[in-house]
């Protein structure tokens, strides 16, 4: 790790380094095994037993579980979800984003305000989203069917969060706009990195905007791209909170991801072993891309061309 | 980690050198000042459509009842604190507001507390074994909370912790520690090892090194820390839903959650729940937005 021991350093000191450490880390890892380790080492367990959540003992099932995961269609729908979830829910905010925050980069006035206006929504908590996005989908008095009536697009109203069509998409549509504040704040902060001197010339030279975006300022960008890509896609297998709230995997299953359909299984049909199986099933999926990004944000920081 | 973090307020706009730099002040031509004008009424709409569903909360939950019942959603028709009322008085909105305090306070500063010890320790002070506690902190980082919710659900029962405030302080103390340590480790790994040096030559103790000389150094990092923890802890909505689940101890976004449930929706004191739920971050994010700006984006490594 980062501190060389120095060859220098004393004996006694280093002595007292490793007491003062070992006091220092204690409380701290013996939270990480109670509250972490066990209950994930107990999640292993409980997807090779079949536990109701009563029964102490459990009955050993070998590798069931995970055989009905994959026999069991709820799970490629909800997999499916999923992946309309990662694939619109990643794409769609970069590309906002980044326009937004190719707009705001050279705003010098009021820069601030429009900061703080993107920003707010991602700090702001999900129910309190999942609620207020409610109302504004709500069929008879909700913002968007009102909207659409304005412009005589009445045919398309609809109960946005009820109809199995359009829930899915609507929960996304929120979702993305809870998030897009997050990525315009990485890539302004990465804009600024761009060298100013390299643009200037290319204007000299008469490069256009696009071929500007696409030649100088992308390229400059691109390691910070791909972390945002990678934090949007880890957090797109572990969904829960905003579908949970806005339709509980309804209707009819239809904005079902891997998520609430753990939680149900669990907690409501108390087949814990297989809510358990579920949640390791995201874990699976989420930790490769969690892996990658962990590497790829400590060879940003190495380049020091971090957001 | 240090370098993902990024200052929000510019204070010295960066020197332009060139010639084809493009300013914002008086000397420019029609054509560019119409872009301009141009780009700021495009921000503005955007910024509308962001805000906009944070306006609908506080135009709702300040209508009158009737108003409510008629009209729900038509922005600022009407003036009442009778949705407030409601939902402090009837929807136990005071008790939730306390529970959420009780939850988010306490989490937060043991998160800071602990994360700052041990992140000195994993930047400055070497021991064997050091690296193996590490890589199970880090872990903590690449595993979703979502993996093991659910034996932490039976565990907490078997110890009694189960619907108790210390049970659910602890849980929210666990899930932000990883982020914590590793946070606080790159705040202690930039100071200079002559400090330390320093201070050993004068004849200080290593406990008083780290107190005395490092601690005081680190306290942006732990205050930015504090600041991100407390949102997050306050917003955290699976955490009380499992593991709060009798109702006695329900903070505001799992009361929130309750009050939607199913029922007949009663949107005024719903709306006015939700304005008491976000005042608290709107106002923290407002007054911090560089601290919370930096713990958000150095926080998108957990997933």
């Amino acid at each position: 790790m980062s501190t060389p021991i120095s060859l220098t350093t004393p004996k006694v000191t280093r002595r007292a380094q490793t007491r003062l450490g070992i006091a220092l880390i204690s409380p701290l890892m013996l939270l990480v095994i109670v509250f972490f380790l066990f209950p994930l080492g107990n999640a292993i367990y409980y997807s090779f037993v079949d536990f109701d959540g009563i029964d102490p003992t459990p009955a050993f099932v070998g590798l069931q579980n995970y055989a009905r995961l994959l026999t069991d269609p709820e799970v490629w729908h909800a997999l499916g979800n999923n992946a309309i979830w990662i694939a619109i829910g990643t794409a769609a905010p970069l590309l906002i984003g980044l326009a937004q925050a190719l707009l705001l980069w050279k705003v010098r006035n009021a820069g601030i305000f429009y900061r703080l206006a993107f920003f707010l929504p991602y700090v702001l908590p999900q129910v309190a989203i999942g609620i207020v996005w409610g109302w504004i989908y709500d069929p008879v008095s909700g913002w968007v069917n009102k909207a659409l009536q304005v412009v005589g697009l009445d045919q398309l109203a609809t109960g946005w969060l009820g109809n199995p069509n359009t829930a899915l998409y609507a929960v996304l549509v929120t979702a993305i706009w809870a998030t897009t504040g997050f990525v315009l704040i990485i890539f302004l902060s990465a804009l600024r990195n761009v060298d100013g001197a390299l643009m200037d010339a290319s204007r000299l030279d008469g490069v256009n905007a696009v071929q500007q975006l696409w030649y100088i300022i992308l390229p400059q960008i691109m390691p910070v791209f791909l972390m945002v890509t990678t934090v949007t896609l880890v957090g797109g297998f572990s969904v829960f909170d905003i579908i949970f709230i806005m339709t509980g995997g309804g209707p009819a299953n239809a904005t079902n991801v891997i998520g609430t359909y753990a939680y149900t299984n669990a907690f409501q049909l108390s087949q814990i072993s297989y809510g358990t199986t579920l949640a390791l099933l995201i874990t699976a999926l989420s930790v490769p891309f969690a892996v990658a990004l962990n590497r790829l944000q400590r060879r940003l920081s190495l380049q020091g061309t971090g957001a | 980690m240090t370098t993902t973090t990024a200052p929000t307020t510019e204070t010295a706009p960066p020197p332009r050198r060139g010639v084809g730099a493009p300013r914002e002040d008086n000397g420019m031509s029609p054509r560019r000042r119409t872009a301009l004008t141009g780009k700021h009424l495009l921000l503005i709409v955007l910024s509308a459509v962001s805000l906009f569903p944070v306006i609908l909360v506080i135009s709702t939950a300040l209508k009158s009842e009737e108003d409510v019942r008629t009209n729900p959603f038509g922005l600022f028709s009407s003036f009442s604190l009778e949705n407030l009322q409601n939902a402090w008085v009837v929807g136990d909105f005071g008790s939730y507001l306390l529970n959420s305090i009780l939850l988010s306070v306490p989490s937060t500063l043991l998160v800071v507390v602990l994360s700052t010890m041990a992140g000195y320790t994993f930047a400055r002070l070497p021991f064997r074994g050091r690296s193996v506690a590490f890589y199970l902190v880090v872990l903590g980082l690449l595993v979703p909370f979502f993996a093991y919710m659910i034996p932490l659900y039976f565990q907490l029962r078997g110890l009694g912790l189960l619907d108790t405030l210390p049970g659910a302080i602890l849980v929210l103390t666990s899930t932000g520690v990883s982020f914590g340590t590793f946070f606080m480790r790159a705040f202690f790994s930039d100071l200079p090892l002559e400090l330390e040096q320093a201070a050993r030559v004068d004849g200080a103790s290593e406990w008083q090194i780290f107190l005395k000389v490092m601690l005081p150094l680190v306290s942006s990092g732990a205050g930015a820390l504090g600041v991100f923890t407390f949102i997050q802890n306050w917003n955290n909505f699976l955490v009380p839903l499992l593991y709060l689940p009798g109702g006695e101890f329900r903070p505001l976004t799992t009361g929130l959650y309750q009050f939607t449930g199913g029922r007949s929706l009663d949107i005024g004191p719903l709306a006015a729940g939700t304005l008491i739920t976000i005042i608290p971050v709107v106002v923290l994010f407002l007054l911090m937005q560089r601290q919370v700006a930096e713990g958000f984006i150095s926080g998108a490594v957990k997933g």
